[in-house]
């Protein structure tokens, strides 16, 4: 090692073991930073979740049919034969007619969202991009009451294979736990389209909520909906055809209003760790001036006593990240937090990438935020620091 | 008569404190001589401790040339002034000034950690230096678990880990117990005697001052007089 990072690495070692020796502030200024990366890395999951839901991409291949100027799933309603209409249309895959019925139509953490479909598209449509977790798809059509339950929902209710549980009026048996690519499956509850009609007295047999649409090609999108929208502009039932994710974003405008109301709780978080730090650096500078002074009177100069401060900072801001986003991570694990709206769910699930971003940036503040006093420390006289004492 | 090893020529040092202007070393003319013991004398407000300032390299002279050994202080930057006072300035303050959340041997060890040391060298250096003072089973002790006068002893065990060629002590026995002060008085001068280490001290106590082989008497910034006991080390 060469003298100067030998240099660097003695005085690192020295600030640390100074700072591991004052426990109370310390232990005080993480637990500060923890928190406000507990929140930062919660706005992350937010903006990823709004993100994963409703940002398009070249390769969506799904659409959703719905009724014309209705937004939402308790006044959509269109003829369960439009999904055999469209289905017979150049360019489609498959076109499945679905019922949606919602515990709440507006914004909500829990939100449960029941999905009717038809025996036929469960069996043609939904088990291929479903994998089961627990219990079949046998079991599921055997029963008139059966639900398939998505992951992030059973996981949120504690629900298991056999259980029955309701909501919004609709009381179901837990047939088939199922894990899906997409937070709209993961938090559905898919059941026999006869049997939602049924249990929502005012909605009569052929009528349903919406027909999701695979199409063939990714990048026809847009051309398709237009030719769906145009085939039944003239009947009874006009449709509005969106992308999944186009459709997602206008349903969930509100939970996208909250993600940018988020964004600003993330910036104050930034602004949150890098006062703490700045904060508990000034505060300590003032306490330990005559420490500084001692340092400077046996051979530290400038730079050695910036970079005790620096190391300091770096220490304080990189363990109360990693701490804050440790937390952060198990409670999103954990949590299953969801919010809905509309029939449309936002899931805010742990990310690494996401988690090692917030650290990054918290740690990067709190480095900046021990800059400012480490120039005031290595600027400031011995004679000043022992007058201070 | 030996070479001077600290020379001051028209050294003067003033402060502003708004529109007043306070002068607490003015013109001052001084020589002292390698491997002296120099007891600096004066009352208060007479500029011992900013003498002592002015030589630790902790202030800097306004007016005068400040030489010790090689090196012209005045013309040093701050960065030289912090390398050259952790390679040839030991420096024992009245009040210990022990950093207070490390132990013994870890304020011994500070000044040794800007040196291309060995973590053994170091250790065995620090130890040696604490071994010196008496208090080599005091090592791993705080400074707040120790007595005022083992402070200070630890205090001196840093000051010389270096084994720098200039020690500068301000009031080192001031605070302590006259037992306690017998020990650091007892320190310094068989530091000066074995090592001959140059010694200046600031005292206000003529027993301590007695230990010294010049006493330099000051008064309102300048030298107003000399005593030598035995050898003629300052003029």
């Amino acid at each position: 090692m060469s003298g100067f990072t030998g240099n660097l690495a003695r005085t690192a070692a020295l600030a640390l073991r100074m700072l591991v020796r004052t426990k109370v502030r310390a232990t005080l200024s993480i637990l500060g930073i923890a928190v406000a990366t507990f929140l930062l890395c919660a706005e992350r999951a937010v903006q990823d979740g709004v993100r994963e839901a409703t940002e398009a991409s070249a390769r969506d291949t799904r659409l959703i049919v719905y009724r014309a100027n209705r937004f939402c799933p308790f006044t959509s309603r269109i003829p369960e034969r439009y999904a055999d209409e469209i289905a017979a249309m150049p360019g489609v895959a498959s076109a499945v007619p679905m019922q949606i019925v919602v515990s709440n139509c507006r914004a909500s953490l829990d939100v449960v969202v029941f999905r009717g479909v038809r025996a036929e598209d469960a069996e043609r449509t939904l088990a291929p991009r479903l994998r089961f977790i627990e219990g079949s798809l046998r079991d599921f059509l055997a029963r008139g009451d059966g639900a398939l339950v998505g992951s992030a929902l059973a996981e949120r209710r504690r629900l298991k294979v056999g259980d029955r549980f309701g909501s919004a009026g609709v009381t179901v048996t837990v047939a088939g736990i199922v894990e899906a690519d997409g937070p709209q499956d993961r938090n559905a509850c898919f059941v026999p389209l006869p049997f939602l009609q049924s249990s929502m007295g005012g909605v009569q047999g052929g009528i349903v909520t919406q027909v999701e649409v695979e199409i063939a090609e990714p990048g026809t999108l847009d051309r398709i909906a237009a030719e769906i929208d145009a085939r039944f502009a003239g009947d009874a039932a006009p449709t509005s055809t969106r992308s999944e994710k186009a459709f997602a974003a206008r349903a969930a405008e509100d939970l996208v209003a909250i993600a940018g109301f988020a964004r600003l709780l993330g910036a104050g978080a930034l602004a949150a760790i890098f006062a703490l730090v700045a904060n508990a650096l000034i505060l300590s500078l003032e306490g330990r001036s005559r420490d500084l002074a001692v340092l400077q009177a046996v051979g530290f100069g400038g730079r050695a006593i910036a970079w005790t401060i620096i190391v300091e900072a770096a220490a304080l801001a990189a363990v109360g990240a990693a701490i804050g986003a440790g937390c952060a991570q198990l409670a999103l694990a954990f949590g299953d937090l969801s919010l809905g709206a509309e029939g449309v769910l936002v899931e805010f699930r742990p990310s690494i990438a996401s988690a090692i971003g917030a650290t990054l940036a918290a740690a990067l503040v709190g480095l900046c935020a021990g800059s400012v006093p480490a120039i005031i420390a290595a600027r400031r006289s011995i004679a000043e620091g022992m007058r201070a004492a | 008569m030996s070479e001077a090893f600290i020379r001051c020529e028209k050294l003067t040092k003033v402060y502003r404190k708004g529109d007043q202007e306070i002068v607490p070393i003015r013109d001052l003319d001084l020589e002292i001589a390698r491997g002296a013991f120099v007891s600096l004398m004066g009352p208060s407000g007479s500029g011992k401790t900013t003498l002592l300032n002015l030589l630790a390299g902790i202030d800097s002279p306004t007016r005068g040339a400040l030489h010790i050994g090689s090196n012209d202080l005045a013309r040093l930057s701050r960065g030289a002034l912090a390398a050259w006072r952790s390679r040839e300035v030991g420096i024992v303050f009245q009040s210990y000034n022990l950093v207070p959340v490390l132990t013994a041997f870890e304020n011994v060890e500070l000044p040794l950690l800007l040196q291309p040391l060995s973590r053994a060298e170091r250790a065995r250096r620090a130890m040696e230096a604490l071994d010196t003072v008496g208090l080599g089973d005091r090592a791993s002790h705080f400074p707040s678990q120790l007595s005022g006068g083992q402070e200070q002893r630890v205090a001196i065990a840093r000051a010389i880990v270096a084994r720098p060629p200039l020690l500068l002590a301000d009031e080192p026995t001031g605070d302590l117990d006259r037992e306690s002060a017998e020990l650091v008085l007892a320190l310094l001068a068989s530091l000066h005697r074995d090592r001959g280490t140059t010694i200046v001290m600031v005292t206000h106590d003529p027993e301590a001052a007695a230990r010294a082989d010049t006493l330099l008497h000051l008064d309102k910034g300048r030298l107003a007089a000399r005593e030598s006991r035995g050898a003629e080390a300052a003029r």
